[in-house]
């Protein structure tokens, strides 16, 4: 290299505009992008599903409850506020573990999301005042029999299965009934 | 100004965010990725390979079979079947909510395929149009059930039921996903190809078994000994123009027969929360297809036969 | 240290006071980057060997098919790893070192450091190479030295890194000149992303698909990131300085280093991979937005030499050397000074004379005389200019292979292309293509200066630049054909897979041409850059011989 020569010296142009815009395309088209193919950083999201809830819809299910769908239910509807570990959130919703609400008789869980459940209630030894909406009263007897039963059967909570016969009959008996339930008038059932 | 410090600093933010983004948090989610229940049976999944299989990964390693092999399925999409399997008591309705998901069947054409079941009535549908089939159907007193079936040209090529995921490959060192194929994907040949004997002649001269095939034959991993008393059982059968000269017989080193149990040991179709698949268990048999369901003990098989099929 | 005018006192005589911090400088460079670009030249050649082995397996499975060392699980990872870590690494950080040194307008610091840096680190390639062959390779794509082949290796850089680390801190210009941005991060980024990919893979290993995940980042951070770094640093260098043109612009440059780090660090994932979905579709948004720093580099370097432009005018250098023409009685006096007492007796007017081109003493200055071809090609433009042509065929190929990438990352091409020979044709195109020319056009352009002597064989150098652009292209282009073909093929089930596999073979035939090709061309390297070192230590022998002769002569009275 002829040694003569200065080291080369640089210009001082600013970067032209298009290449600056076409960047800024790019990252736009990069984000919609992450937006339908990233599964928002799930870890159990793999493509081609494009979000937890695509997963869940594609889970084997039909000819009657099973575990899978009464998690996938849970997970999407009753987890939001008692948690995906079933132990609640102070001041949201009271645990379902070691629930005596939960372990007890069928008749007295059913009827809880099918219309609701407000005022003072013990749970576990503790106080809980809220109100709970009726977030089963949309479900189909097949999920809503799914998801009593996944969530009397985990978290060491041992008790038996609700059926969608069960379901059914209750719906039938409470009929169009939108008052929600109070502790006491549930324990006054059989 | 010196700008050197400045420079260090921001290039080492910069760089940083790379090492972030794709070494810490992946291995915050799936670093410590635990065995989790396979769909619709209490068994876990993955179970630890079997120590010769173990052995015969390092093998695999040592000799570079993942520079022709992948062990990676790709899916393209997920599909819903509709299967019926019990028609109840009430055959007429039945027949009417037949008629009523699927327009194009006709009267008799519905009331024979009543009478083999189960069946799927529909294929191809999204899990909604699935969930809607399934409730007519019963409603109407039947047992329908859907069906989610995997699909992508990997699959379609018989290489796999469903696209592989990160938990099966837990308890491997090194995980020997390869990034080539030269060979036929390798995810599921434990369930493809279970017979050792067609592995092991296939190592040692390839095109024996696979006429076009462009692997190099792997002699090194067997041995030519002299024949003692008799012949042994692990002796390898092999056509004129590959055989040893009489007295004299081939037979697979360790290393073939640990490589082998690793290559039967690959399965990866299990269904899981994150990849899920309907298992069709055959009628009758409880283990002739990968059906973990009846014993979790088929999802990764024990020792091999070493004896040679014919 | 001075050692011109003691090893060369002919050569001495002609050079001026001014003269002493440049060729201090080359001088300081002269004997770690001699041993950093022969010693990388050879695992060049050693790699091309193992690679062409392992080509030919393809049109013929049984050929070296007994021993287990030459089965192609083998050969294949040595071939990639001497490539990788012989010479890809250690010529890169040479010419970094040199343009370090060069831009700070300073020596090169604790040479002594890095020459034996360089030696640990070949000690530790060999080891790892012999040990990929015995079969304990790692299993990782990159990283496929043995773990105990990585404590020396680890040791080499390290020695190297600090030489380049100091070199860069006792800098006499304070000003920052674009190559040093990309060759100051490329020095950190090695050790980084290196001793984070051994701990992670082999002497801690991180569970299940994780290690697919770290192997990922590390091999592209490395074949990509790091290639794009210490190539682009001399590009940037070197182009302006061969065409004796100004860089355009500044702007751009630094524009394309930072989308480099930013967003070039984060490929790897394949979209196939089993990771969950996130992962593949940030690295292929992040190499999508590579595509901007690619427009970068290419408009800056068309800019700054259009193809077909004139050299710029020969300026006065900062150091305040002499003009062209004294130069070139300078090489020519050093070649004759140094071989003229050994050639014959009487040739005192030769040395006393050197601008005098009259007498023509000995048969060994005739080169020097005629004033070879590469030297001419040197002086005068840009036309005939070696290096140049080896840099714009690099800068070429960087832009086709990061917009293979991009493509190749891109979530409808990759359906196609992913697992096919798409990927090994990027890779293959990037590394030999662009980085290994930008080194051949750096060694063509740094050593004759460093030694003060030309290349023995200047036609060979020619030849390489064909048979390497040639092999380039013959290489590339068909397995990225292949890949295309096969993967499209591939789509429908229909297609039984050992059929598409085979339609691939004539592809690969010439894919081995093109290996053969790349290998002669190395050789050429390796025998010019040998030829280089062997004349220059001989000359330096043969006046040190003479001074110490003519010293007897001096006292014993005796005439010449």
């Amino acid at each position: 290299m002829p040694p003569e020569t200065a080291e080369p010296g640089a210009g001082n142009m600013p970067v032209p505009v298009w290449l600056m815009v076409l960047f800024f395309v790019l990252l736009y088209g990069g984000m919609v992008f992450f937006d339908r193919y990233g599964g928002w950083f799930d870890a159990e999201v793999y493509m081609p599903y494009a979000s937890l809830a695509d997963v869940q819809a594609c889970q084997p299910h039909g000819g009657g409850p099973s575990a899978e769908r009464g998690r996938a239910v849970y997970e999407n509807i009753c987890g939001l506020c008692h948690n995906s570990d079933g132990k609640g959130r102070p001041g949201q919703a009271p645990p379902f573990v070691g629930s005596e609400w939960v372990t007890g008789s069928p008749n007295l869980m059913i009827r809880i999301p099918l219309s609701g459940l407000s005022g003072p209630v013990r749970v576990d030894g503790t106080e809980w005042n809220l109100s709970m909406p009726a977030m089963g009263a949309a479900l189909p007897d097949d999920d809503l029999a799914g998801v009593l039963t996944y969530i009397r059967q985990s978290w060491g909570n041992k008790a038996s299965a609700v059926t969608p016969e069960q379901v059914k009959a209750v719906r039938a008996e409470l009929g169009a009934r939108s008052q929600p339930w109070t502790a006491e008038q549930l324990k006054a059932l059989p | 100004m010196n700008y050197g410090p400045l420079l260090f600093l921001a290039a080492f933010f910069a760089l940083a965010g790379s090492w972030f983004g794709f070494v810490l948090t992946p291995q915050a989610q799936i670093g410590q990725l635990q065995p989790t229940n396979m769909l619709g049976a209490p068994t876990l999944y993955p179970q630890a390979r079997p120590g010769l299989a173990r052995q015969g990964l390092g093998v695999y390693r040592a000799n570079g079979c993942a520079d022709c092999h992948t062990q990676q399925l790709r899916q393209r999409g997920t599909l819903c079947d509709v299967v019926l399997s019990d028609t109840g008591t009430n055959i007429p309705a039945v027949i009417t909510a037949l008629l009523k998901v699927k327009p194009g069947l006709s009267g008799p054409a519905a009331r024979q395929w009543l009478s083999v079941l189960p069946r799927p009535v529909l294929q191809g549908l999204t899990p909604a149009e699935a969930d809607a089939a399934v409730r007519v159907l019963n409603g109407a007193g039947a047992k329908a059930t859907v069906s989610i079936v995997p699909v992508g040209p990997d699959l379609a090529r018989g290489w796999g039921k469903r696209r592989t995921v990160a938990r099966d490959f837990l308890f491997d060192y090194p995980v020997a996903l390869g990034s080539q194929r030269i060979g036929p994907d390798l995810a599921n040949v434990g369930a493809r190809q279970p017979d050792a004997g067609w592995h092991l002649r296939h190592l040692y001269a390839p095109r024996l078994e696979v006429k076009v095939s462009a692997m190099p034959p792997h002699r090194f991993l067997f041995e030519k000994r002299k024949i003692e008393r008799s012949p042994s059982p692990d002796a390898m059968v092999l056509p004129r123009d590959l055989a040893p000269p009489p007295g004299y017989e081939i037979v697979p080193k360790p290393e073939a027969g640990a490589l082998v149990a690793y290559l039967l040991s690959l399965r990866a179709d299990a269904p899981l929360f994150e990849a899920p698949l309907t298992v069709i268990p055959a009628p009758g048999a409880a283990g002739a297809t990968n059906a973990p369901a009846a014993s979790g003990a088929t999802s990764t098989n024990a020792a091999p036969t070493k004896a040679p099929a014919k | 240290m001075n050692p011109t005018a003691s090893s060369e006192p002919a050569a001495a005589a002609g050079l001026g006071a001014d003269e002493v911090g440049a060729s201090e400088m080359d001088v300081s460079c002269r004997l770690p980057l001699l041993v950093l670009l022969t010693s990388a030249a050879a695992w060049l050649v050693i790699a091309s060997g193992f690679a062409l082995i392992s080509s030919l397996k393809f049109h013929s499975p049984d050929f070296l098919a007994g021993p287990a060392w030459l089965t192609y699980g083998r050969v294949h990872p040595a071939a990639s790893s001497a490539f990788l870590y012989g010479f890809c690494l250690q010529s890169g950080l040479g010419v970094s070192l040199w343009l370090l040194a060069r831009l700070g307008r300073t020596g090169l610091a604790e040479g002594w450091l890095v020459t034996v840096g360089a030696m640990f680190w070949n000690v530790g390639v060999t080891v790892g190479v012999l040990g990929v062959l015995a079969g304990e390779r790692t299993g990782f794509e990159a990283l496929e030295l043995p773990g105990y082949a990585t404590p020396m290796v680890f040791v080499g850089y390290l020695l190297i890194g600090v030489g380049g680390a100091l070199t860069f801190h006792q800098r006499r210009e304070p000003r920052l000149y674009v190559s040093q941005w990309f060759l100051f991060a490329a020095l950190f980024w090695f050790p980084w992303i290196y001793s984070t990919a051994q701990l992670l893979l082999v002497t801690f290993p991180v569970r299940g698909v994780m290690q697919s995940v770290v192997a990922w980042w590390y091999a592209d951070n490395l074949r990509f990131v790091w290639l794009w770094l210490a190539g682009l640093g001399a590009v940037f260098y070197l182009v302006p300085k061969l065409t004796r043109r100004e860089l355009q612009n500044r702007n751009l440059a630094l524009f394309a280093f930072w989308l480099i780090l930013l967003f070039g660090s984060w490929g790897g994932i394949p979209n196939s991979a089993p990771v969950p979905a996130w992962m593949p579709a940030l690295s292929a948004v992040g190499t999508v937005l590579t595509t901007v720093a690619l427009l970068a580099v290419g408009l800056s370097v068309w800019k700054t030499a259009p193809p077909g432009s004139p050299a710029g005018p020969v300026t006065k250098w900062p150091f305040g050397v002499r003009r062209q023409s004294d130069l070139s009685a300078v090489a020519s006096a050093k070649a004759e000074a140094a071989t003229a007492l050994s050639a014959a007796r009487g040739v005192q007017e030769a040395k006393r004379c050197p601008s005098q081109s009259g007498v023509a003493p000995a048969r060994r200055s005739a080169p020097a005389r005629r004033r070879a071809p590469l030297a001419t090609a040197l002086q005068s433009g840009a036309r005939e200019n070696l290096p140049l042509r080896f840099v714009r065929f690099g800068v070429l190929a960087f832009l086709v292979a990061g917009f293979m990438r991009v493509l190749g990352s891109s979530l409808p091409v990759s359906n196609v292309t992913d697992l096919t020979w798409f990927g090994p044709a990027t890779d293959q195109l990037n590394a030999y293509g662009f980085f290994a020319m930008v080194v051949f056009g750096a060694a063509y352009g740094i050593l004759p200066q460093l030694m003060g002597l030309e290349f023995p064989w200047p036609r060979l150098a020619r030849a390489h630049f064909w048979l390497a652009s040639l092999g380039v292209v013959l290489l590339a282009a068909p397995l990225a054909i292949a890949g295309v073909l096969e993967g499209l093929e591939l789509r429908s089930p229909d297609n039984a897979f050992m059929d598409v596999v085979k339609a691939t073979l004539p592809c690969l035939r010439l894919s081995t041409m093109g290996d053969l090709l790349m290998a002669l061309g190395h050789v050429a390297f390796l025998a010019n850059l040998a030829g280089l070192a062997a004349r220059f230590y001989l000359a330096r022998a043969a006046s040190v011989f003479s001074s110490l002769t003519l010293d007897l002569y001096k006292q014993t009275g005796a005439k010449p």
